[in-house]
Parts: structure tokens; sequence; C-alpha cells
């Protein structure tokens, strides 16, 4: 693959792909985050919540860390074409998986709070195990496709994101009929919005870091362009 | 034969026309034949090693040049040695495709890792597992495709003596237990194996216990809290005592039907002898059963029996246990006044036991879950109407000991229906002489 070139320097190989390893690993833990924050907002195990609040630490710790990588890697390498643009989509990325901790911690709060009432008013939460389900796999295939430098994949997954913005917006109908119904459900189905809302975040951020996969191998930033010519794009055969 | 004999040969074929030309024209003519034929000898050896250094670019059994002379004896030792070396190398290579075939058909994850655990090969089964791709994966650091938190921190701290259990990433929560084994220097072999159903039933153990544990407890804390009392006030009223004593007699009842119960369903499920089997006189069970349903009811609920079947084969003290169940549990989830029914009919050619009652009903989602141990519908309720939790699971039982099955139809509010359906083969048709005798004892 073109990206992987060799370079004169084996150094700074082995420190752009110790780079991207450090993204896997932060991905892996965002990932882990927001299964477990999902998890246990279905099973309101009150101990999830607070093990996901404090893994948001390490987060942000890996953020900054790689964040600091980057710079070095700028400074001392001047990198260029394939390389630069690589850089400068992991400081993107390192965001946008900063944010979707930052969903995942906001899930287990709202969790520890219609938890704390101890009685869950609102019983549809299986459609909300239905649009974790799909925030979760659509995180997984981004990262998959980050790895793997795969346009065709990232570009499905930007076009997943419209679904997961209409599931949202089915639920929010779903939830407003039940507090029209009965004024009681109001506080716990208000949290439940949120908790859906804040899934349906993480689809955008996962959104932006499969646009930052196009930018990087195929060197177009393809950010508010429309559907369709994104796929063009990303289905395009110039490198 | 000997190279410097047939050399000489050839030398002194090619020396005899010589001389015989020598011997006729003159020793010129003789020479000019010799340098000829020399020269014819040179350009044909010339043109085979040419060959042989072309044939040796891509050197084949099919492409092997043919000649005579020194040179073909070359060829022909060459010939056999690439023919042994085709022969190895193709038994080398179905080695290798039937060993991979062997690690394809594996129904555990096989990956191959090299020394900085890149991704070198892995089978079908870890490609299903991880949602690996064939076409691009190897090569790749597999930390980047398994990303979960604890799979990083096992592969990289390198002791390897215990497995690693892992959730699977996809939502469908798979766990996986995971072996790594270094083999040639540094290279590993990760090995994964689909945990999720061994899990699952541990967890079910698990609660099983915590269940019974809790259950046995509550009514045994009311025991001690009770006798502490009696012991610590001696001079207790008489009247107060026997109430306490009273309290302290439906505890240990309640313990004591636990307990029963436990046996009973540890009996059904761990059976080690074929089932006893006799004729089983269901009208007389009928009868024991409404009566056994009325002292309990305490004349609160009205009784309909309506029996149009014959007799059924099986066992006899399985049977009244599952529609013992069935009764009582119609009893007390029917609250005063209700009516419950009890039918014992033949319905589209099979015999069908039923208990209906006109009681509270039962929401549907708990229906799929109502026949597990200390499933309780509603948590308080059900140990004031004194229930272990395990009827269901105990009827449930009992019937597929008689490959029947239980079919519950409910509607919240409006009363419920437990069928036990049986297979038709199980019918006896009714003798007006036949009582079975078991049923008494039982």
């Amino acid at each position: 693959m073109a990206l992987m070139s060799d370079h004169v320097s084996k150094k700074f190989d082995a420190e752009l792909e110790g780079l991207r390893s450090r993204v896997m690993q932060m991905g892996g833990l965002v990932e882990t985050q927001i299964n477990h924050a999902i998890e246990a907002f279905l099973h309101g195990d009150t101990d999830g919540f607070d093990q996901v609040i404090a893994d948001d630490e390490q987060v942000n710790f890996l953020e900054v860390s790689i964040d600091d990588d980057c710079t070095h890697i700028i400074a001392r390498r001047q990198p260029t074409a394939g390389d630069l643009r690589m850089v400068m989509a992991v400081i993107k990325i390192v965001t946008d998986l900063e944010r979707i901790g930052d969903e995942a911690a906001k899930i287990a709060r709202m969790g520890n709070q219609v938890y704390q009432r101890d009685n869950l008013l609102v019983p549809r939460l299986h459609e909300m195990r239905a649009m974790g389900d799909v925030a979760v796999r659509m995180l997984r295939d981004v990262l998959d496709a980050f790895v793997r430098l795969d346009p065709v994949a990232a570009a499905r997954i930007v076009r997943e994101d419209e679904t997961v913005d209409d599931n949202f917006r089915g639920y929010l109908r779903l939830l407003i009929t039940y507090m029209m119904e009965d004024p009681r459900t109001i506080s716990t189905a208000l949290d439940i919005v949120f908790v859906s809302k804040a899934l349906e975040r993480i689809g955008d951020h996962v959104k932006n870091i499969a646009e930052n996969v196009i930018y990087i191998v195929k060197g177009k930033d393809v950010r508010h362009i429309g559907l369709d010519q994104l796929e063009r794009e990303a289905l395009s055969e110039n490198n | 034969m000997n190279l410097w004999m047939s050399l000489a040969l050839r030398l002194s074929l090619g020396a005899v026309p010589c001389l015989v030309v020598a011997a006729f024209f003159g020793a010129v003519a003789g020479l000019a034949l010799a340098t000829l034929l020399l020269l014819l000898a040179v350009i044909s050896h010339w043109r085979m090693l040419n060959q042989l250094r072309k044939w040796l670019q891509s050197p084949t059994t099919e492409t092997i040049p043919d000649a005579a002379g020194a040179l073909g004896q070359v060829f022909a030792d060459l010939y056999r040695a690439q023919r042994d070396q085709e022969r190895s190398r193709a038994r080398l290579a179905a080695s290798l495709e039937r060993f991979r075939e062997a690690a394809g058909a594996l129904p555990d994850g096989v990956v191959m890792l090299d020394p900085e655990n890149r991704i070198d090969w892995f089978n079908p089964a870890a490609q299903g597992q991880f949602g690996l791709d064939p076409e691009r994966d190897s090569g790749t650091l597999v930390t980047n495709l398994l990303r979960q938190p604890d799979f990083t921190a096992y592969i990289q701290q390198g002791d390897f003596s215990e497995p690693l259990l892992m959730r699977g990433a996809a939502a469908d929560s798979r766990v996986f237990s995971i072996v790594v084994i270094p083999f040639a220097v540094s290279n590993r072999l990760l090995l994964s194996r689909d945990v999720s159903q061994i899990e699952r039933v541990e967890t079910m153990r698990r609660d099983f216990v915590a269940n019974v544990s809790h259950e046995l407890r509550t009514p045994l804390t009311v025991i001690m809290g009770f006798l502490e009392h009696l012991v610590d006030d001696p001079a207790m009223e008489q009247q107060t005592r026997m109430h306490f004593l009273k309290l302290l007699h439906d505890q240990a009842q309640r313990m004591n039907r636990l307990v029963d119960d436990l046996l009973t369903l540890s009996k059904l499920e761990n059976r080690q002898q074929p089932m006893h089997e006799e004729i089983v006189d269901i009208p007389s069970l009928l009868s024991i059963l409404v009566a056994d349903g009325k002292s309990l009811s305490a004349g609160k609920h009205a009784f309909k029996v309506d029996f149009a079947a014959g007799n059924l084969l099986g066992s006899a003290s399985e049977l009244r246990s599952a529609f013992g169940n069935l009764v009582s549990n119609a009893v007390r989830y029917t609250p005063d006044g209700g009516t419950i029914s009890l039918r014992w009919i033949v319905e589209a050619g099979v015999p069908v036991f039923s208990v209906a009652d006109n009681g509270l009903g039962i929401a549907p989602e708990h229906l799929p879950r109502l026949t597990e141990r200390f499933y309780r519908v509603d948590k308080g309720r059900s140990a004031q109407t004194g229930g272990t939790g395990l009827g269901l699971a105990i009827v449930k039982h009992a019937l597929l000991n008689h490959q029947a099955r239980l079919e519950i139809d409910s509607t919240l509010g409006a009363g419920s229906t437990f069928k036990a359906i049986f297979p038709s083969t199980r019918m006896v048709a009714v003798e007006p002489t036949t009582t079975v005798s078991a049923l008494v004892k039982t």
C-alpha cells in the first residue's frame, strides 16, 4: 500500500505505526466504555456506571498524549503527503473519540439518575438497545476502516449515520406519546431522551471519523459535500 | 560407463574415417576432415550448453532438452534431480494444504502471529469470531483489530499460563476464552473458543444458588426472630406464645415445602432409571386434585370439573405433582369468588389437561420466562401467597418426562389457562373396570 511505503528513516515508520496503534488503543477503550454504558443502562448496574465514568479519565489522558505525539512528529519529521494527512487526521480523530467517551460517561450519569428513582415507568427500553447496538457497531466498523484504510467501508458508515438520526426521531416520538399519556413518566422519559440523544451524537462523531479516513486515503476533504459526492470520491480509483 | 573410456571410443570413432580419407587422398584431406568433424562437435556442444543455460532459467521436467553424448548424461541426471525435487515439493505443498485445511475446519478460532504480534494467518472460525478480513488483515497488528483493553493488556504482559475471558466487540455479547501458545522461537498461536453457552449456564447456576439461599433465609430469619423473642421472655402470655408458635410453624412449613419442591425438581431432572409407567386413572386423580384445591381455597372459589377423555399412561406421582401445582397456582392467583375450571378432554385428537381461572392474568412479557426457577411476576405477592417459585418448573419437567408440553394463554385482568398437551400415544381408552390403586397411595 502506497501509504505504508518505506521511509529512509525506519524510525519514522515505527513512529507512525506506533501512533496508529495508540489511536486504536484509545478506540478500544472507548468501544468498551460505550458497550459497558449501554449494558449497565439496560440492566440498572450502578457499579458499571461508575466504571464507565472512571474510564473517561484514561481516555482524556490518551487524547492529550496522542496529540502531543502528533505535534512531535510534525516538528521533527516535517511529514508530507500521505504521512501529513495521517497525522492531521489522527489529531481530529482523537478529538472525536474523546467526545464519544464523554457521551458514554453522560449515559452513565443519566443511568445513575434514572435508577436512583428506582422505578422505570417507561418500559420500552429495547428500542434503546437497538439504537445502542447500531452505535456500537458503527464505532467498531469505523475503527476497522481506519486500521485497514478502507474508504469504501468509511463511506458506508457515513450513510449509516442517517439511519441513526431517523431512529432517534422515531424514538423521540414514541417517548412523547408516553409523556402525554402519563405525566408521571416525564422525568424518566426526559432522561432517556438525553441518553438516546447521546447515542445519536456518537453516530455523528463516528461519521466525522469516517470522513477523516476517506481524507487520509483519497486526499480529498469530504466534509459538507453531500452523501452522493462523498461516495463518488470514496469509490474513485485515483489515489 | 567410464567417462574416459567413452571419450576414447568417440575419438577413435572420429579418427577412423579421417585415417581412411588420409590413406586414399593424402594427409591434407585427412586433416581437413578431422578439423571439420572437430568443428561440428564444438558447434553441437555449444548449442547444447546454450539450451542448458536457457532451461536452467525455469527448470521443469517437461522442457528438459534431449541430447546424446556426455551432456546427454548431464541432462539425464538433471532430469532425475528435478523430478525428485518436484515430487517432494508437491508432497510438502499437499501436507501444508492438509494442515491448513485441518486448522480451517477447527471450530475454535486460530490466529498465527509473528514476533511483533502482526497477523500471519487465521482460520475461518477466527474470521467469524473477530470480524477479520482475509484480504486485508494479514500483516496488521492484532491489537489494532482486537481492541479490547483486556486483550491488549493480556498480550503485552506476556504471561499466558491462564486463559483470558473476553467479551466480543459485537453487541451480541459473546464471550471468548483466549489462549496464546508460543511456537517456533518467538511466533505465537492465538486460540479462541466461544464460551458464551458455558458462561450462560454458569450464570444460571449462580443465580439458582443465590435464589435458593435467599428463599430459605427469609423464613429462617422470621423463625430466628421469634425464637429469640421466646427465649428472652419466658414469662410470655400463653396466648401470645401460641400465636408465635403458630407463626413459627407456618414458616417451618414454608421451608419444608421449598425443600420438598427442590427435591422433586432434582428427582425429575436427574432420573437414573426409566420412568415407572402405569395406567393412571385420571378421573379419580381429578377428584383428589379438586379436593386438595378446595381445602387450599377454603371455600373462597368455585370449582368446575369437566372430563371426557380416558386414562393416561405415565407416572402417577409426577402427574399428580404437575397437575396439583397448576391447580394450587390457580387458587393462589385468583381473587376470592373466582371460578376455577379443570378440564380433561380430547382436543384435536390429543388428550389435554387444562386449568382455567378468571383471576389476575399474566402480562405477555412474563410468559416466556414463567417456567424458570424462582421467576416471579410480582416479587411481593407470591411470598405472601405461600408459593415456592418452583411450581411451574416442576410442571415443565414432569410434562417433559411425559413428552407433553405446557401452553399458557393469558390476558391481564381476565384470567389464565394452563394447558398440558399430551401425545396421543399416551392415551388409554377408559375401561370401566380399571381402577388404579397406586393413586390412593400417593
